[in-house]
């Protein structure tokens, strides 16, 4: 059983064939994507050194598919590096606390191994302050941080990176707990720091000296992004457009201000100033009458965040008809269905819709249905990623938006009453999302809802070819429901599952599927601890991670065959079984 | 321009910013031909008669002489440095001897290059479509001329055919790269294996499995052949049927048919299938971020800007290498069918007997978690 290749009559290259290293390096640093990358280092021993050693950007998609000591090794010149570490159903507080996804043990090798890191971003996992004082004093060059879902850290931790990091672009700090030590960070920016290009602490709970914001905002001349938390008024926010009138991003933060005509003249004054603004979010529990101070705007924006702005009515639909050139909407059903209507007709460049529920077990007041999704599909022809909450669908509507959209790339539905069927018929909702998988084809992201048999799981493992990765709840009838997806699916990549009546056939038999996808999520369905055992057994190069009640205290390992299994977590690896788990996590 | 006497300054090419540098006793002859050069074509040639047109000798390792104008060989910093600094190159016996990547095709590409940008007075889309055309050349040329430009240093050819490269290698196989390449599968197994290695030390079931498969490939393509060397791989191939059904378990069917998940590259390949470009797929779908469990928290949108990763998460890694196909035994795969089917019609027969809502109180009653509530799907965390 020799290497293939040996024997192809592979001489020793002609010499003009052996490009030397730094003309590969040059030539890797053009290709687009990471898997091209990951091509060229594995077509010979000469080009891996060479694409490894001049690697910039690392993602590591699982904390725990490598060891960290193993990346930094691997690739000694990254510059930029992303680390994410908890299953995507964290969100829905599916994950308990102390999971694991510390980032501990990944800036420390980073601080070892790359001291010209310049970015780090971090997704789901737990940083701590300790954490932020090593990235500080580690990294002279750094200058991205980036935090997203993450906890565990104080904003003593971030005093020590204003205070650190001297060369520092960004700070985005994204829907994070940060605990509110009161320590006034933002001080800790030396008067002579003028680097700063984004700074975003709008999930920061605390105040902020509002003196040394105005400070910071007015020398950071390059500063594009801003996105202040709720401590600031809305008077401030004027103040402080003024002294960045450059700015492309805006998140207001909080603003319920009573109405005052005083205010609202500065506001719009300010407003009128930012020539450059595209993208605008912010809590708005805004009286309405403060929108046409953003009209002057409206034309130029692109991106708009109302998800969390219960801001309501005809003023909300006026200013977003102004906004003819959005790409981005994010938004409350407090739409409504006339809402989306008009969004239809005025936002012709929409590529990407998202409405929130604003009462998800509320009793349904709002007018939000399934006719909305369907002028929007109808009338925007460049939309290609849907988030749709709502309290009913029909098949009908399905398909109507399949016919009209098939540039789909991401459709996530979510049909807020579980099991919900087709309002109109009584169907299943099978028919409606077989259409849009048979439609889009180039379909990466799913999320299903509603009643839904086995059969739907037959029509998007047949066709969903492009599909990376697909959300199931409280769906099927059957393992052939499983069965059909990880026999199909091509290039599935996260599959995550809950509340299914799936068990333990399609698992076993589709066992060498899960090593070519990133992780697997199944809880609430109908797995046996047996099952998983033997997934273990056979699949060396998977973790397989189960969780039950903290409160259980017996061991795994004396547990016979048929315990059922409540949460399983399957990912593959190549750093073996990880050694932080918590109690309530045994690694089969 | 035409200064006398001793200086030193450095020029800056207006066309990519290609320097050269020279420094003061200089004889002024030198700098009096650089000062044409660079001067306009049209300028030239009224000053610079033919006959009074200077030349530079070049010779490549393997002794062969080139002679090309001197303003198109001064577009080359090397060149221009062996002029100034050690007066080579004015005659054929003092020839300048170029670095031993230069070979002589390469050279003469290069001065083709080097004589159609020295020209001041082209345009940026002249130039551009030039340089498009010029790099349409086969790999094994393209891989020469990126050589010798990189060994001469001449900086906007390196980027150019560099470019050219990479677009040759962006979507393709491991594979399909080191055919065109004509580069040597020479990878150790442990290289292979690097980012899959098991630390374990567990049998290598992934080598094996795709050693298997390409058995498989190889086996049928000589199926025609009856030889004995088809007879021992067959054999082969039985000791890995064996571990294959040791990794299988009792009589279970392996992976499923996705397994095979033959190369996503090849799904690339193919640009009527291309999603649009990946990075701005990627901002997009990475805005899913979710409200954390203290609800209360103020949130905005979560930007965008990842690193070209997630969703150009195509392969992260450590698994980049996309050759992650484990060859499922057919025999195997026809069981498995067998059993799909089978498991389909059984499904069918009884499915009119039962009634939507029945078996819906079956699997609620099978939900209930072990504290007695009921989970909903609660949709209003999912940012």
């Amino acid at each position: 059983m020799g290497r293939g290749g040996a024997r192809d009559g592979a001489a020793a290259a002609p010499p003009w064939h052996s490009l030397p290293d730094e003309v590969l390096e040059h030539a890797f640093s053009f290709l687009p994507a990471a898997a091209d990358r990951g091509a060229a280092a594995a077509v010979c021993h000469g080009w891996l050194g060479a694409e490894r050693r001049s690697r910039r950007r690392l993602a590591v998609a699982n904390c725990y598919a490598a060891a960290p000591r193993d990346a930094v090794d691997r690739f000694p010149s990254v510059r930029a590096a992303e680390v994410k570490g908890k299953p995507h159903f964290a969100d829905f507080g599916l994950v308990p606390p102390a999971w694991g996804a510390e980032a501990a043990p990944w800036v420390a090798a980073a601080a070892d191994g790359w001291p010209l890191l310049e970015e780090l971003s971090f997704k789901r996992m737990v940083v701590t302050d300790e954490c932020l004082e090593m990235i500080a004093s580690s990294f002279r060059n750094f200058q991205v941080l980036r935090l997203v879902s993450c906890e565990g850290f104080s904003t003593a931790g971030l005093a020590a990176i204003t205070e650190g990091c001297r060369n520092l672009r960004e700070l985005d700090l994204q829907e994070n707990y940060i605990e509110d030590c009161s320590s006034h960070w933002l001080s800790y920016f030396p008067e002579s720091f003028t680097s700063l290009e984004t700074l975003n602490f709008s999930c920061l709970e605390g105040e902020v000296n509002f003196a040394v914001l105005e400070r910071l905002v007015s020398r950071c001349r390059n500063l594009k992004t801003l996105k202040l938390n709720n401590a600031i008024p809305l008077d401030k926010v004027a103040s402080l457009l003024r002294k960045a009138p450059q700015l492309v991003e805006l998140g207001t933060g909080k603003f319920s201000a009573e109405y005052h005509s005083d205010l609202f003249a500065k506001l719009e004054a300010a407003f009128a100033g930012c020539k450059s603004l595209r993208r605008l979010s912010g809590a708005w529990d805004a009286v309405p009458d403060y929108l046409p101070a953003f009209y002057c705007v409206c034309e130029g924006l692109t991106s708009l965040n109302l998800s969390y702005a219960t801001v309501r009515g005809p003023e909300l639909i006026k200013f977003i008809s102004r906004c003819k050139n959005l790409q981005q909407l994010w938004v409350m059903d407090l739409i409504e269905d006339h809402g989306l209507a008009v969004v239809a007709g005025s936002c012709s460049k929409l590529q990407e819709l998202r409405v929130f529920p604003s009462d998800p077990f509320g009793a349904g007041q709002v007018l939000l249905t399934e006719r909305g999704l369907v002028d929007v599909s109808a009338s925007c022809p460049m939309l290609e990623s849907v988030l749709y909450f709502c309290g009913q669908m029909t098949n009908e509507a399905l398909i109507t938006i399949a016919k009209n959209r098939p540039n789909f790339t991401c459709f996530r539905l979510c049909i807020l009453e579980p099991r919900t069927p087709d309002y109109v018929t009584r169907e299943s909702l099978d028919a409606g999302f077989s259409a849009i998988v048979e439609s889009c084809k180039g379909l990466r992201r799913l999320s299903v809802s509603g009643l839904l048999t086995d059969l739907v799981f037959k029509s998007i493992g047949a066709n969903g070819n492009c599909l990376e990765m697909l959300s199931i709840a409280f769906a099927g009838n059957s393992d052939l429901g499983l069965h059909y997806i990880l026999s199909g699916c091509k290039t599935l990549k996260k599959l995550e599952i809950r509340d299914c009546p799936f068990g333990n056939k399609p698992l076993l038999a589709n066992a060498a599927k899960l090593e070519t996808m990133r992780s697997l999520w199944m809880s609430s369905c109908s797995l046996t601890l047996g099952a998983c055992r033997q997934l273990a057994e056979k699949m060396p190069r998977l973790t397989v991670e189960i969780m039950n009640d903290p409160g259980r205290t017996c061991p795994v390992e004396s547990l016979p065959d048929d315990s059922p299994v409540e949460t399983l977590y399957v990912y593959r690896t190549i750093a073996g079984p990880r050694s932080d788990t918590p109690d309530y996590v045994q690694i089969v | 321009q035409l200064v006398a006497g001793h200086w030193s300054t450095r020029w800056r090419n207006t066309y990519k910013g290609v320097t050269c540098k020279f420094s003061a006793a200089s004889s002024f002859s030198h700098i009096f031909f650089l000062a044409l050069a660079r001067m306009s074509e049209s300028e030239l040639s009224v000053i610079k008669p033919e006959s009074l047109k200077t030349y530079i000798w070049l010779q490549c390792f393997d002794g062969s002489i080139q002679q090309v104008e001197e303003e198109v060989a001064m577009f080359c910093p090397m060149i221009c440095r062996e002029i100034v600094k050690n007066g080579t190159g004015s005659s054929k016996n003092h020839a300048i001897a170029l670095p031993e990547r230069v070979n002589p095709s390469s050279l003469s590409l290069i001065l083709d290059y080097c004589r159609f940008h020295q020209v001041p007075g082209r345009s940026n889309k002249e130039r551009k479509s030039f340089d498009e055309k010029f790099v349409r050349i086969d790999t094994e040329k393209l891989c020469e001329l990126t050589s010798a430009a990189d060994s001469l240093q001449l900086k906007p050819l390196v980027d150019l055919t560099s470019r050219a490269l990479a677009r040759i290698i962006e979507g393709k196989t491991p594979e399909e790269i080191r055919d065109i390449f004509h580069l040597p599968d020479d990878l150790t197994e442990e290289e292979k294996l690097e980012p899959l290695k098991n630390i374990n030390d567990d049998p290598r079931i992934r080598l094996l499995n795709r050693l298997y498969a390409k058995k498989r490939k190889e086996l049928q393509e000589r199926q025609k052949l009856k030889d004995i060397q088809v007879q021992q791989e067959q054999k082969d191939e039985r000791s890995l049927d064996e571990l294959l059904c040791f990794i299988n378990g009792d009589g279970g069917s392996g992976g499923g048919k996705a397994g095979k998940n033959k190369k996503k590259n090849k799904r690339r390949k193919d640009p009527k299938n291309l999603p649009k470009a990946d990075p701005e797929h990627v901002n997009k779908e990475e805005g899913a971020c979710a409200v954390p469990c203290n609800a209360g928290a103020v949130n905005n949108i979560s930007r965008a800007p990842c690193p070209s990763s997630d969703v150009q998460d195509d392969n992260e890694y450590p698994f980049e290498d996309g050759d992650l196909d484990d060859g499922l035994d057919p025999a195997m795969q026809e069981e498995l069918d067998r059993e799909v089917e089978d498991f389909a019609r059984r499904l069918n027969s009884v499915w009119p007997e039962r009634m939507h809502l029945g078996q819906e109180r079956r699997i609620e009653s099978q939900l209930i978690g072990g504290n007695g509530s009921l989970q909903r799907f609660s949709g209003f965390n999912h940012r």
